[in-house]
């Protein structure tokens, strides 16, 4: 008899679904907050643009939005290309590219935002 | 080449509203994720300047003119992808706890979506300039 040969899966998909949703939840309020904060700036951007985020509120919201928008942008980038690029090769590859890419970013997004606040 | 029968492309479907959204909450994904980016390093720009807020050149050309044009119609689209994105993202955490799967309901929550990223967008801009 021909034994069933099962593949082996990558034991992250669950896992990768539930943290997607979960920053999907979190960034509801902090949308709504970049919203409000987005019409207040553009009221008076030179005025307004340099204080920004001396407020501990808006650097605190600041940084959790650059960390949870770039988190569920590689978790969706993810899923875009592993379903639009077959060959394995390219698709880790771009995978790779998109990590570093978000994680290059949200730690220079956080250094400056830190800066902003200590000396604005 | 080969002979095996393909399933039917994309151009074969009729479009409809649901088909629709679901393509478009891929783009404006994709589209925010290159904006959140291009926005931090701008940050990343704003921050290490030497004197932060005192613009250095002030000059009136036609090129600064275009600019802003292309920043402000850039900003609006991309307004519009985020309320199209936060909205559609809404539908698709009610789909996950089961909710509004049925076939009418997922048309007019899809026409819902649409209408209420217009109207945020357009208000949005509305109060930011005239306001």
């Amino acid at each position: 008899m021909k034994k069933i040969k099962i593949s082996p899966s990558t034991k992250t998909g669950s896992h990768h679904w539930i943290h997607q949703r979960v920053s999907a939840v979190a960034m509801i309020p902090l949308i709504i907050w970049l919203c409000f904060s987005g019409v207040q700036i553009a009221q008076d951007p030179q005025g307004y643009l340099p204080v920004f985020f001396a407020y501990p509120l808006n650097a605190v919201m600041g940084i959790i939005l650059v960390v949870a928008s770039l988190y569920h942008g590689s978790l969706g980038m993810r899923v875009i290309i592993e379903d639009y690029i077959s060959n394995k090769m390219k698709m880790h590859f771009y995978i790779m590219l998109v990590h570093f890419l978000s994680f290059s970013t949200a730690i220079a997004g956080i250094l400056a935002i830190i800066r902003l606040h200590l000396i604005g | 080449m080969n002979k095996k029968p393909t399933s039917p492309h994309i151009q074969i479907y009729r479009w409809n509203a649901t088909s629709l959204t679901s393509i478009m909450h891929r783009a404006s994904g994709i589209a925010l994720y290159f904006s959140v980016i291009a926005i931090c390093w701008y940050i990343v720009h704003y921050a290490y300047q030497i004197n932060i807020g005192i613009e250095e050149e002030n000059c009136d050309c036609w090129s600064k003119g275009l600019l802003k044009c292309l920043f402000l119609s850039a900003v609006f689209i991309l307004t519009g992808a985020l309320y199209y994105h936060f909205f559609n993202g809404i539908r698709h955490l009610f789909w996950d706890i089961d909710k509004g799967f049925e076939l009418k309901t997922a048309k007019t929550n899809s026409y819902l979506v649409i209408f209420l990223a217009t109207i945020f967008t357009l208000a949005t801009f509305g109060i930011a300039f005239y306001l």
